[in-house]
């Protein structure tokens, strides 16, 4: 293997302290949970994370006090377990500020990133406290005089995204939803993959049209199997309802998250570690 | 929120889920363009049944994007990969709000955790946005959709004085709603205000006023929601057989 491909310590090493990410997939689906387990363990802190819809990836960044700020448009456990515990806690106790936003402004600041523009008009929040409280501003379209509100530009330091396949120079392909990672990579000043499979170069050359990151994008390569886990990734597992309630129930200490750390880390390196021939 | 399993608890529960499920469902206009988010088993079960009783025309949209999927079952995860499964194409979220905001969105379901008299939506906090006292997922698209969408119907499975109080704690979201759906009854907004459309079987007009936090005028006049046909039933159970509508209650 060469090119971009490095190993899981060493792409999440390349994340600074205070630095914003944008977390690809949504809920528990396609999210880079290995890197995020990765990121926890190496003691990161002051995260500021950009999403749509978060899960288990916000939450265990609270859990493990690496977050200093969210911007999301949800973050909870849908129907299946409810309010994300850590992630509540961590903003009631005010060491986490949530900065609120409907799923459609967080898309509009990352836009307005990947438009090259200050801020990005957008449809909708009529009525709502929403704007307000996070003080999205109104103007005046010059042409016709309607109002609109405008989201100011949203520009994380990477979009960490787990893709389904990926060459060693960061040629992507997402097979079922990829939500709103494109726009992600696009946003972001660079971006970090993490890939259930790598693939040969020969495989993107065969549709082009399906290579959703183009290298030339991407700084880091991870051979991540399993990465999304407990999550789903199409086509390869679904969601593991038993695994996301053992971290539920982990995530209360700072003991018990470490033991839910240290039950994944085998399993979170195996991939980069037979890429680079080294032994877990 | 738990549910104590007292001695016919999970016979409630399959009934409400069902009830809501249908009453959803009835909502649907055939040939419409119809969306459901994040969280949202109830609406999903709706939607996938209503293809097979009213609606066959109907367009279902969703997050993960696959228009039209015929999911191989339904995902307790309303953004799982089976959203994908039978689609012939594909339109992101992005798309949708997109969709919604040029008009062409024609139906949304959207859950709240608070809904007030005016048919607003909470989903965001519960006491002071400053200091909350409890901080909520938040209304993922809700702000968007509530008032670029052609009609919204908002549905929860809690009916308390709490969850349905005069003003919400916090507005998340503001808009075009129709109707909410709840386990007691259905409110219609209409002149900026919620009315009740029609109290559920076995509902009193008492009970109902007790357990809204909103004054609801004269109910002497309101109807009974009639309840699922045995053809309802039927496709409902088809379209979700294991009862994943059912998780929304416990």
């Amino acid at each position: 293997m060469s090119g971009k491909i490095m190993s899981l310590t060493q792409a999440a090493a390349l994340v600074q302290d205070g630095d914003m990410l944008a977390l690809g997939g949504n809920a528990l689906t396609r999210i880079p949970a290995a890197f995020v387990r990765e990121l926890a363990r190496q003691g990161r802190k002051d995260m500021r994370l950009v999403k749509t819809a978060g899960a288990y990836d916000v939450d265990l960044l609270c859990a493990a006090g690496a977050v200093a700020q969210t911007q999301t448009g949800y973050v909870g456990f849908e129907n299946l377990f409810g309010l994300a515990p850590s992630y509540r806690l961590s903003v009631e106790e005010g060491r986490v500020q949530a900065v609120e936003h409907a799923c459609s402004t967080v898309i509009a600041g990352l836009r307005a990133s990947a438009y090259g523009l200050p801020s990005q008009p957008v449809a909708g929040l009529e009525g709502s406290d929403v704007a307000a409280l996070t003080g999205f501003r109104q103007v005046k379209d010059p042409y016709t005089g309607e109002s609109t509100y405008m989201v100011p530009r949203i520009r994380p330091r990477f979009a960490v995204l787990h893709v389904t396949y990926a060459d060693a120079e960061g040629n992507a392909r997402i097979d079922g939803g990829a939500f709103e990672d494109v726009l992600m990579s696009r946003a972001a000043e660079s971006v970090i993959l993490t890939a259930e499979r790598i693939e040969e170069t020969a495989f993107f050359v065969e549709k082009p049209d399906r290579t959703a990151v183009p290298a030339f994008m991407v700084q880091a390569v991870v051979h991540a199997p399993g990465g999304a886990r407990p999550g789903g990734c199409h086509p390869f597992y679904d969601i593991d309802e038993d695994a996301v309630g053992a971290y539920l129930d982990s995530a209360s200490g700072a003991e018990s998250l470490r033991a839910h750390l240290d039950a994944w880390e085998e399993r979170d390196h195996a991939g980069s570690a037979a890429a680079s021939g080294s032994v877990v | 929120m738990s549910v104590a399993l007292r001695e016919g608890a999970a016979e409630d529960v399959r009934a409400a889920a069902d009830r809501m499920a249908v009453f959803l469902s009835r909502f649907i206009r055939d040939g419409e363009l119809v969306f459901h988010g994040v969280a949202s088993p109830l609406p999903m079960a709706a939607v996938v049944m209503a293809r097979n009783t009213h609606a066959p025309n109907l367009t279902y949209l969703n997050i993960p994007g696959g228009v039209d999927p015929k999911p191989s079952h339904l995902p307790g995860s309303t953004v799982a990969r089976q959203l994908m499964e039978g689609a012939l194409s594909y339109f992101t979220l992005t798309e949708i709000f997109d969709l919604s905001a040029r008009g062409k969105l024609d139906l949304a379901f959207l859950g709240g955790a608070q809904i007030d008299a005016r048919g607003d939506m909470n989903l965001s906090f519960i006491g002071d946005p400053a200091s909350p006292k409890v901080r909520l997922p938040g209304g993922a698209g809700s702000a968007h959709i509530l008032p670029t969408a052609g009609r919204t119907v908002l549905w929860r499975t809690v009916h308390d004085a709490r969850s349905f109080p005069e003003r919400c704690d916090f507005v998340t979201a503001s808009g075009n709603v129709e109707a909410v759906v709840t386990p007691l009854c259905i409110f219609k907004k209409a002149e900026g205000r919620l009315r009740v459309k029609s109290i559920h079987q076995g509902v009193t007009a008492d009970a109902l006023r007790a357990a809204t936090g909103f004054d609801l005028g004269d109910l002497e006049q309101t109807p009974t929601t009639p309840e699922p046909t045995d053809a309802e039933r039927v496709a409902l159970h088809a379209a979700d057989p294991e009862g994943v509508r059912q998780r929304e209650f416990i």
